[in-house]
């Protein structure tokens, strides 16, 4: 009795010891937080106040926006749009066959680690950087920012579907062999029809973020309405980048309007 | 570890075929001699397994769990090298990858199925025919029209026809296995291989199945070994059985010799 008794204890003294090296843990977390935004001046209340009069006085200068410029800017998010919708399409295409080299299901460990290295060296350039690459490439305009978020796209994409195909059910793959299946049979009858519902969720999370990554790349350049975004903080037209800023809250608003049909019409409902 | 499938030696290759050729005149479909199998070394799964499956039987393999039934059931199936011992399928020494003419007389049904959820009961059927079109246009999804009819004629045979074009996740429990069934049958198989198929099915629902199986077994005189659990079943429908226990032979009988009782001891280690 005793010794079932002391082991109880132990479990609980085991317990306790844990739930105060959480709780220690979290507050050091904290701390450290702390430590590093005061390093930023973050705790400075004289700069908070200057910055917050700064920040009506430009509030200010932003309303009411000016939406005379709203034919100008028109084509340049629907330039945005298609650079998003073309650049993700591309990048999906490279990113599917890239998946399936990727996936140690069908490749052997050689082949594999290549494919993942040139991918993990993709995705390590942030899509700003690719827009500026594609544009000495290929010089200014949209097709410099489709080519970026294609390249951004399958540095994301290509692992992801790697990891997807990796997941498969063994034993089905392995049923697929035991009828004769070579693996461009396992490619289109199992790699795709098992992986298409988390397939197309991936493709469309890219799409989202590739609209609202491709309002940036007009900055460096690479086309659509990071151009007018550029030119009207340049020149402190604020009321103008009021309506830009709104133009694509409504353009993103509505990609996710899309996305979540598209979501609710083949992923919801098998 | 030795690996007999990787490149056989010619001077263990010659003989492999004329003990091939004495089992086909002798109509033995599957000969398992001595059969040594380990996932991790030193750890046998399969400890000098015999068998020797007649052309036309229906035979049973019976064990607790982690006797190493599903291995043996892949290594049969071609589907998994092994180290040490022989194995003959249909009069052929097993050696490495099964050629394809070899592949298209084996149907394997695994213990979930293995069918593809994405796509239709007819599609799943169609892929039964892969090992006769092993091209690019099988592989874009065009299979030659007399298959579909074929894979149609199967589907209406196994009381399916108006499931054809429903997705696989869509459909019952009993519904999978006749797909599976299908699929198999599909491969025009001299051997069937079977592994726990039944298992989630209750035992009337099972019973249906293995009397479907049974049938069509005697019908096309094909050769028949599935893994099951339920001693029930195996005294209803099977010839023979075999207890494999830790990975070797305990018991081989006529099914009908095999009593509870008999089960129950050999399966507590009494035997």
């Amino acid at each position: 009795m005793s010794l079932k008794h002391g082991a109880v204890h132990g479990t609980w003294s085991g317990l306790e010891w844990r739930r105060w090296r959480e709780l220690g843990f979290s507050l050091g977390l904290v701390a450290l937080l702390a430590w590093l935004l005061n390093g930023m001046g973050f705790f400075e209340a004289e700069r908070w106040m200057r910055g917050g009069v700064n920040l009506v006085r430009f509030a200010q200068e932003m309303f009411p926006p000016d939406v005379r410029v709203l034919p100008t800017i028109a084509g340049a998010l629907l330039e945005t749009l298609q650079m998003a919708f073309a650049g993700t399409l591309l990048g999906f295409l490279l990113s599917f066959p890239l998946g399936v080299l990727g996936s140690r299901t069908l490749f052997p460990a050689g082949v594999v680690a290549v494919v993942r290295l040139v991918v993990a060296a993709l995705r390590t350039v942030p899509s700003l950087l690719w827009a500026v690459l594609m544009v000495i490439l290929v010089g200014l305009g949209p097709l410099a920012g489709t080519l970026a978020l294609a390249f951004y796209t399958v540095g994301y994409l290509a692992k992801l579907y790697a990891e997807l195909f990796e997941a498969i059910d063994p034993e089905i793959l392995e049923a697929m062999r035991g009828v004769g299946a070579k693996r461009r049979h396992l490619i289109r009858f199992v790699l795709w029809p098992e992986s298409a519902n988390a397939i197309l969720s991936q493709l469309l999370f890219m799409l989202e973020y590739n609209v609202r990554a491709s309002t940036l790349l007009g900055l460096v350049g690479a086309g659509g309405i990071g151009f007018y975004m550029q030119a009207y903080l340049g020149t402190m037209a604020y009321a103008r980048l009021t309506t830009v800023l709104l133009a694509v809250l409504l353009l993103v608003i509505g990609m996710d309007a899309l996305s979540a049909w598209i979501r609710r019409r083949y992923l919801l409902r098998p | 570890m030795e690996n007999r499938n990787e490149g056989t030696p010619m001077t263990q290759a010659v003989p492999s075929l004329r003990r091939a050729v004495r089992l086909a005149r002798e109509e033995i479909a599957v000969a398992v001699e001595d059969l040594w199998f380990a996932y991790r070394e030193g750890k046998w799964i399969l400890q000098g397994v015999h068998l020797q499956v007649p052309a036309g039987g229906f035979w049973t393999i019976m064990g607790p769990s982690g006797a190493g039934k599903t291995t043996l059931m892949r290594i049969m199936a071609g589907l998994l090298p092994f180290p040490k011992g022989r194995v003959f399928l249909l009069g052929h020494p097993l050696q490495g990858e099964l050629e394809p003419a070899l592949r298209r007389l084996i149907g394997y049904i695994p213990q979930q199925l293995g069918l593809v959820r994405g796509l239709t009961a007819l599609e799943n059927v169609l892929l039964g025919s892969l090992a006769r079109h092993p091209g690019w246009r099988t592989a874009l999804g065009f299979f030659p029209r007399a298959e579909i009819e074929r894979a149609m004629a199967l589907l209406e045979m196994l009381d399916l026809a108006d499931k054809a074009e429903e997705k696989v996740f869509r459909l019952s429990g009993g519904e999978r296995q006749r797909v599976a069934i299908a699929r198999a049958l599909m491969q025009d198989p001299q051997l069937i291989l079977a592994d726990e198929f039944v298992s989630d099915l209750d035992l009337p629902r099972a019973a249906q199945v293995l009397a479907f199986v049974h049938r069509l077994a005697r019908e096309r005189g094909l050769t028949v070994i599935l893994n099951l659990h339920e001693i029930q079943l195996v005294q209803e429908f099977a010839d023979h059985v075999v207890i494999l226990k830790e990975g070797q032979v305990v018991f081989e009988s006529p099914a009908l010799d095999l009593s509870w009782g008999l089960f129950r001891e050999i399966m507590e280690g009494k035997e």
